[in-house]
């Protein structure tokens, strides 16, 4: 039981920087916008939120920090796609490709150099037993990323700016046609994306190993990407995905840990077995209902007025 | 060329004996520039941070007598070729290819660059013009095994490495060995996780290890994230790898194994300046101080930190060799018998786990 | 006084040729400012970045090897983004087409026969095409989106080749160590220029361009492929089929991918080792966009691509510049590149506050 509780603990641990950041990319993508430099801009999120860790020690400003990185990274993306309708795919390519470089220039002066992790957010009596600290042992992000679930299901699902978004999302032409700015939503859209990766990526020296280290995210920007159309845009089913998602991440180590049954399979299948478990979920969600039907029609295409 | 690969050992071989018989290719030079090729970042806080914190020794021991060039995060393969070549082509007399990957691009090139030296680090093919030297951080192990050993309340050290490749199963079965001689029930639970560098990984995989029962921590990867979360748990404590790592983890770090490749480095160099420079096979460790111990955290009692400082001293002096038989493997098969000392050869090729190692998948 | 974009009647072929020139010299112009404030010898930076590969002629042979793997993914690439089908793993392709080829190398070891090259080129161009295959498949019978499918892919590829090297393919010789034997004479692709290390595959990538060139602008296929990419409703009234243009633009990066993989693996690697994937596959987007998805195209920006890897390591050593500077140069290219998209198909109007109305 203990176990199973502590597995818990360093399943949220491993999800929530992949559910933040899936967040974000979920409100982008549901406006119209494709963004594939996730992973960039979560670098460099992790690169400032670990300098303002480093010479604040306030983690709060750090988390913030990391937004601001973000939301400036996502400002290149947004202006190169959205003003000059550039070719989105390959100008998030070039910003994941821009944030490692960038991150790992400016983190040369801070290798060698610990932070300390991010307080939990509830005092330590909360968590005193196993089965409360499941609970309110964490810190903020962990919470902030699930009050985001719910704050952008409502937010497009029961506000007007969410109708909005959605509207622009799916037939950018009517929307424009009834008044909206089309390129103004999709600019709030695309910050929004930015700040929410530049946030899971500070999560990365906060919450995970409180250090800086060239490429840190490791590819988890890209599994974020993934992660939404595997919810099919849908919140919730974000929610359940990145889970699923840290969960069989962290299976694998204790699989091999627990020396088990299921140790026996071999190393590279574990580490592979993420990336081919969403594709087959990929596959079954659209064998049950096609999944395109969810998905914005707008997806990746640029915005331009027919007047 | 077409010689296979066991003919090339073979020439490789002979090659290797010549400057022994006095035959000088390399002339001596009035200064010295030398090269650094590095698979990481220099700012990995491990393996690549300790091969550059040689290379920096270097240039405080000889001042102006050298100059030193390095490339950072080349890939192993066809790039680093280019690399080499456009190191000696740059007019590097000396060449320091720190990653084992690196090996077929120097069997390559150093035959076009007959004049300059170049080293290869943890290889195994040399050349008339390419030195091998690598590192015997088996015997840090053991000292780390020894404490490990004595202080561990559970019994049970985990290991995360990258991928089960020999110098990281040697090390693995130096812990577990060193361990047992003070504590017989001490078993190691070795993970691999596919990676040198994925900080978050490394992380998550010692918090499932520890998680389940471990209360030592010890890696071969490229940084200090186990260390990190070893004191997070607040477990027994754990072991710096590559580099002294007690910024990251003060309480937690028992000792650390330090990767102090200067005395090596300036060895070649001050034998290219003087032309008597050939290429050697050397396998150094505590003794020649290329693998160094970190201080003892001061909450190891005083009896561990003697019985630790013994270890190290007999591996100093030659009494003692961790890899003496009787040594059985994890099957409980005898593969060393009793009072046999494995061979280099044997260990470098090391791909069985000894008694109290829970194999691995 | 403000601007407003005009369409222009047709694509403008001068500034097609003109954005991606003026993109890498604004690239190396606002470079040189940038690393020279933050403390770097910029003016240098660019000079051994973009200009020492082309000066000194020992690094010719460089460009050429680095480049050709990059362009033949690159017009692969450039054929399936011109039909709009978004296949990002050509990594992934790339690497089972250089293990197919390992495959055929390590069945035939110790044989000699002029057979056995083709034999591995033709398994890593098959097997390059089966990878794609399963992207193509979901996408023309479930919808599901190329981009990721293709990604994840590549992701489980890469510890295919952990898995085979560290397990059955493993060199009985290695000393322990993940990778396969060396391949045998008769596997390895042949130098063509004696002294240098240009082999069969640079020849093979500038052919693969120029003949992709002639097919996207003379032949049925290529226009099919632009057609449907251009305007896939009207393709579809033309009688094209959305899912032939798929699987056709699917099968042939992904063939071109393997092909790359293959003669990689038999050409400078000669063995399978851990560090085969190399980001050609990724960088090999670049290269397509930077070419502007037109396989001549292509040719040129593998090469402008090839200079800045090999001038970046350049710059580490003579001026001291660090690694990560290197990707720096390589987005900002990217981004002004794009940003100059734009002019292609509008024109920048003035336009006096009163006198909007009329144009559009």
């Amino acid at each position: 039981m203990d176990l199973m509780l502590a597995i818990l603990i360093t399943v949220v641990g491993a999800s929530t920087p992949i559910l933040i950041a899936a967040l974000g990319e979920l409100v982008v993508e549901r406006s119209g916008v494709l963004n594939l430099g996730v992973e960039g801009m979560m670098l460099i999120g992790a690169i400032a939120g670990f300098v303002v860790q480093f010479h604040t020690g306030n983690s709060y400003l750090a988390l913030l920090a990391g937004a601001g990185a973000g939301v400036c990274a996502s400002l290149i993306f947004g202006f190169l796609t959205l003003s000059l309708s550039a070719n989105q795919t390959a100008t998030g390519l070039a910003l994941t490709i821009f944030g490692t470089g960038f991150s790992a220039l400016a983190g040369s002066s801070y290798s060698a150099r610990p932070v300390t992790l991010m307080r939990p957010l509830f005092p330590a009596e909360f968590a005193a037993s196993p089965f409360t600290k499941v609970l309110f042992g964490y810190s903020f992000p962990v919470y902030f990323a699930f009050i985001m679930v719910a704050a952008i299901w409502y937010f497009l699902h029961r506000t007007r700016a969410g109708l909005i978004l959605r509207a622009v999302g799916e037939n950018d032409q009517s929307a424009h046609s009834i008044g909206y700015s089309v390129i103004g939503v999709r600019y709030m859209a695309v910050m929004f994306g930015g700040a929410m990766a530049g946030i899971a990526g500070a999560c990365f020296p906060l919450l995970l190993t409180p250090q800086w280290a060239e490429r840190m995210t490791a590819g988890r920007g890209w599994i974020a990407v993934a992660l939404v159309v595997f919810a099919s845009w849908k919140p919730f089913r974000l929610l359940a995905g990145a889970y699923l998602f840290g969960l069989v991440m962290t299976m694998e180590l204790y699989a091999k840990a627990g020396g088990g049954p299921l140790s026996v399979i071999p190393s590279e299948l574990w580490a592979a077995l993420p990336y081919l478990a969403t594709v087959a979920v990929l596959v079954l969600i659209s064998i049950r209902r096609d999944a395109s039907t969810n998905a914005p029609a707008c997806l990746g295409k640029p915005f331009l007025p027919s007047n | 060329m077409t010689i296979s690969r066991r003919n090339f050992v073979k020439i490789s071989g002979a090659a290797m004996a010549l400057p022994l018989m006095g035959s000088s290719a390399f002339a001596q030079v009035e200064k010295i520039k030398i090269g650094f090729i590095y698979v990481g970042s220099i700012n990995d806080n491990g393996y690549n941070y300790a091969h550059n914190q040689g290379r920096l020794y270097v240039e405080e021991k000889l001042g102006d007598k050298v100059e030193t060039v390095f490339v950072e995060n080349v890939p192993e393969g066809p790039d680093c070729e280019r690399v080499i070549r456009e190191l000696a082509q740059q007019g590097c007399n000396l060449i320091f290819a720190t990653s084992f990957g690196f090996g077929d691009s120097l069997v390559k090139v150093a035959p076009q660059f007959p004049d300059v030296a170049f080293e290869h680090a943890t290889g195994y093919m040399s050349g008339p013009n390419i030195g091998l030297y690598n590192a015997r951080f088996y015997e840090g192990r053991a000292v780390c095994g020894t404490i490990a050993g004595h202080l561990s309340v559970t019994g049970k050290a985990g290991y995360i490495g990258s991928f089960p490749i020999p110098e990281v199963v040697m090390g693995i079965n130096a812990l577990a060995l060193s361990g047992r001689r003070i504590n017989p029930a001490f078993t190691v639970k070795p993970v691999y996780i596919s990676t040198w560098n994925d900080p978050a990984k490394e992380a998550d995989a010692a918090r499932a290890m520890i998680d389940q029962g471990i209360d030592i921590i010890a890696q071969h990867t490229d940084g200090p994230a186990a260390l990190q979360v070893a004191a997070e748990r607040g477990i027994v404590g754990g072991f710096g790898q590559g580099a002294d790592m007690s910024a990251f983890a003060p309480e937690t770090q028992l000792t650390a194994i330090i990767d102090h490749w200067g005395p090596h480095y300036l060895a070649s160099a001050e034998a290219v300046l003087a032309g008597t420079w050939a290429p050697g096979n050397t396998w150094e460790g505590l003794k020649e101080d290329v693998v160094q111990m970190g201080p003892y955290n001061a909450k190891v009692p005083a009896d561990v930190v003697a019985d630790a400082e013994k270890i190290k001293a007999g591996q100093i002096d030659g009494s003692f060799h961790i890899f003496t038989g009787p040594i059985n493997d994890n099957t409980g098969a005898e593969r060393v018998a009793a009072g046999v000392t494995m061979t280099d050869a044997e260990l470098l090729s090391m791909d069985w786990y000894v008694e109290g190692v829970e194999q691995p998948a | 006084m403000q601007f407003r974009l005009e369409k222009r009647r047709e694509p403008s072929k001068l500034m097609s040729y003109a954005t991606p020139v003026a993109a890498v010299l604004l690239t190396m112009v606002l470079g040189a400012v940038i690393f020279s404030v933050i403390g770097y010898d910029g003016i240098g930076a660019v000079r051994e970045i973009f200009l020492t590969p082309l000066t000194n002629s020992y690094k010719w042979q460089d460009l050429g090897v680095k480049a050709a793997p990059l362009i033949i993914i690159g017009v692969g690439l450039s054929i399936a983004y011109r039909a709009n089908v978004w296949n990002i793993g050509a990594e992934g392709q790339y690497i089972v087409g250089g293990l197919a080829g390992t495959g055929i190398a390590l069945l035939t070891w110790g044989m000699t026969g002029w057979w056995i090259l083709p034999l591995m080129v033709l398994a890593g161009m098959l097997g390059g095409m089966a990878y794609a295959s399963i992207p193509a498949l979901l996408k023309t019978r479930l919808n599901v989106n190329e981009i990721l499918t293709s990604l994840m892919l590549t992701y489980a590829s890469v510890q295919l080749i952990y898995y085979l090297i560290r397990a059955p393919w493993k060199d009985p010789m290695g000393m322990g160590f993940p990778q396969t034997r060396l391949f045998s004479e008769a596997a390895r692709l042949p130098t063509i220029i004696p002294g240098t290390i240009v082999h069969l595959g640079v020849p093979i990538a500038v052919l693969v361009g120029l003949v992709a060139w002639f097919i996207m602008s003379k032949s049925v296929f290529g226009y099919r492929m632009r057609v449907v990419g251009a305007a896939p409703h009207a393709a579809r009234y033309g009688g094209f089929s959305e899912n032939r243009t798929i699987w056709l633009a699917m099968l042939v990066s992904g063939g071109l991918a393997g092909l790359a993989g293959v003669l990689e693996v038999a050409g400078p690697f000669q063995r399978m080792v851990p560090g085969f994937p190399t980001n050609y596959g990724f960088t090999a987007i670049i290269v397509a966009f930077l070419g502007r998805l037109n396989p001549l195209g292509v040719i040129v920006a593998g090469v402008v691509l090839a200079i800045t890897f090999v001038g970046g390591e350049v710059a580490q050593t003579t001026i001291g510049l660090p690694n990560a500077a290197t990707g720096i140069f390589q987005a900002m290219m990217l981004f002004f590149l794009l940003a100059g998209d734009i002019l292609i198909k509008y024109r920048l109007r003035r336009v006096m506050p009163q006198a909007t109305a009329g144009t559009a």
